[in-house]
């Protein structure tokens, strides 16, 4: 039975990485090739795809995700992977993001700085001991959290750049890092001096190609 | 322009070799080393390089959960006492990393860690939410483990019935009863867990059986427990074996037991 379980989770991922492929591979494309140039179908396609290391949220991601209010507003979804080598049990994640993009710098040539991105995410690993709700062999509130599905904050920075936008079809690339905590480790910090800052910490960075 | 970037892309770049663990792959990355590992077992081969006294003293506290800062200040407190009077072991009863996390493990171990005497974590059911049970298996060992130590057994044993779903084999009577099963190698035991067996998250079907081996040879001295977060002294089952249900260390308080010639005294201090 567990064994059948693990099979479908893995099933699951492996279905939403084809997903995030066959959307980055099409967006990649679609800038070029004129006969699928119906502005309906190009409404849906991802604004950026994104390749994430660590932040919380695996130890590489690769994400989409869609822009708003002219560009001030990002939402991302990631995929996220733990390998062996890193943990004792590899882990398999999924998040979604909110980014707002509070400044933007645009004194240079080719060179977009965004010097104070804001967000929030919600983090969900995969796993039947990472559950979301309460399982049945436990009474009502027995524990008030969820291993499963945790929430978490992060500031960040990016650099767009107009790098291979002459040679590829995507408009740029940007490069972002990102220091962020999760409610888990805040509420553990919470009221305790004893533990350090660092050990709440989850740095990341990234880079993000633009359609 | 550009070289302003590779200075940027440079500083940068220093930045992050200068905050590597900084970067969280996620919250239940298991990956312990040195005295993070395998604990248990290294503080069994420590203490037995030193010979027990006739009075054998063990400090107790459990329940740490979220509460680090009252976990560091029993670590000093018992410290300064060990220097007066001489503490054999700590034992924690349980419910170190209250979200089970590989990070609250850390967290639990790098407090025991500066006691000057060795210490034993027993398995909670808080310690086995998420992946805990892998990370405690990683830090601290084999949930059920005993050792011998001046003539007396101390046998520690998983409770946690609630967290197995009730299967049946939590905890595991039929190991507990072999432990105790007498032999030239010890005169008593003191049987140590984090669940008392009257709790409704203990499984009631092995209740009867858990006492019943606990009671059948006549030589346990004493029980231990926590997960009630208060202390007292009880015989809950018709015979006379107390069970002592330790202060967490919430209460800022923790329970000293001095084991003489197969007789136990108590002790509170406070911190």
């Amino acid at each position: 039975m567990e064994s059948l379980n693990l099979k479908h989770t893995n099933f699951k991922v492996f279905l939403i990485l084809v997903f995030i492929l066959l959307i980055s591979v099409e967006s990649c494309y679609s800038q070029d090739t004129s006969k699928v140039d119906s502005a309906a179908y190009k409404k849906f396609l991802p604004d950026y795809v994104k390749l994430q290391f660590a932040g919380g949220i695996g130890f590489l991601s690769s994400g989409l995700g869609y822009t708003f209010f002219d560009h001030k507003l990002d939402v991302s979804f990631f995929y996220g992977y733990v390998p062996k080598s890193y943990t004792v049990d590899d882990l398999h994640s999924v998040s979604l993001q909110l980014t707002a993009k509070l400044f933007s710098i645009k004194k240079y040539k080719n060179i977009e700085i965004l010097p104070l991105n804001i967000g929030w995410f919600v983090h969900h690993t995969f796993g039947n001991e990472y559950w979301v709700s309460l399982p049945d062999n436990y009474p009502e509130d027995y524990y008030w959290w969820s291993p499963g599905r945790n929430a978490g904050i992060f500031l960040g920075g990016e650099i767009k750049t107009k790098l291979f936008a002459n040679k590829t079809p995507a408009s740029g690339i940007a490069f972002y890092a990102r220091i962020g905590t999760r409610g888990l480790y805040l509420s553990s910090k919470f009221g305790n001096s004893t533990i350090p800052i660092k050990d709440i910490i989850e740095l990341g960075f990234g880079v993000a190609i633009y359609r | 322009m550009i070289n302003k970037l590779k200075i940027l892309l440079l500083i940068s770049t220093f930045f992050f070799l200068s905050c590597e663990d900084m970067f969280d792959y996620s919250s239940y990355v298991v990956d312990f080393e040195g005295e993070d590992k395998d604990v248990n077992q290294t503080n069994i081969k420590s203490l037995l390089q030193k010979d027990a006294g006739s009075t054998i003293r063990i400090a107790f506290t459990g329940d740490t959960h979220r509460e680090f800062d009252e976990f560091d200040s029993f670590v000093n407190e018992v410290n300064s006492l060990n220097n007066t009077t001489p503490i054999d072991f700590v034992i924690h009863v349980g419910d170190i990393a209250d979200f089970g996390l590989p990070q609250q493990y850390l967290w639990g171990n790098s407090f025991l860690l500066n006691l000057n005497c060795p210490y034993f974590v027993v398995l909670g059911n808080h310690d086995l939410v998420g992946n805990g049970s892998l990370a405690y298996s990683e830090m601290f060992g084999e949930y059920d483990f005993s050792f011998i130590y001046g003539n007396i057994k101390f046998v520690f044993i998983n409770t946690n019935s609630r967290e197995f779903s009730f299967n049946g084999e939590v905890p595991n009577v039929n190991w507990l009863d072999a432990q105790l099963k007498p032999s030239s190698n010890f005169t008593n035991a003191v049987v140590i867990f984090h669940i008392p067996p009257m709790d409704t998250d203990f499984d009631s079907t092995l209740e009867a059986d858990f006492h019943s081996s606990i009671a059948k040879y006549n030589n346990v001295l004493f029980t231990v427990h926590g997960h009630l977060h208060h202390h007292v002294v009880y015989t809950p089952y018709p015979d006379s074996i107390k069970y002592v249900n330790v202060y967490s260390v919430s209460n800022e308080k923790f329970n000293l037991i001095s084991i003489t010639d197969g007789k136990f005294e108590l002790e509170t201090y406070e911190f």
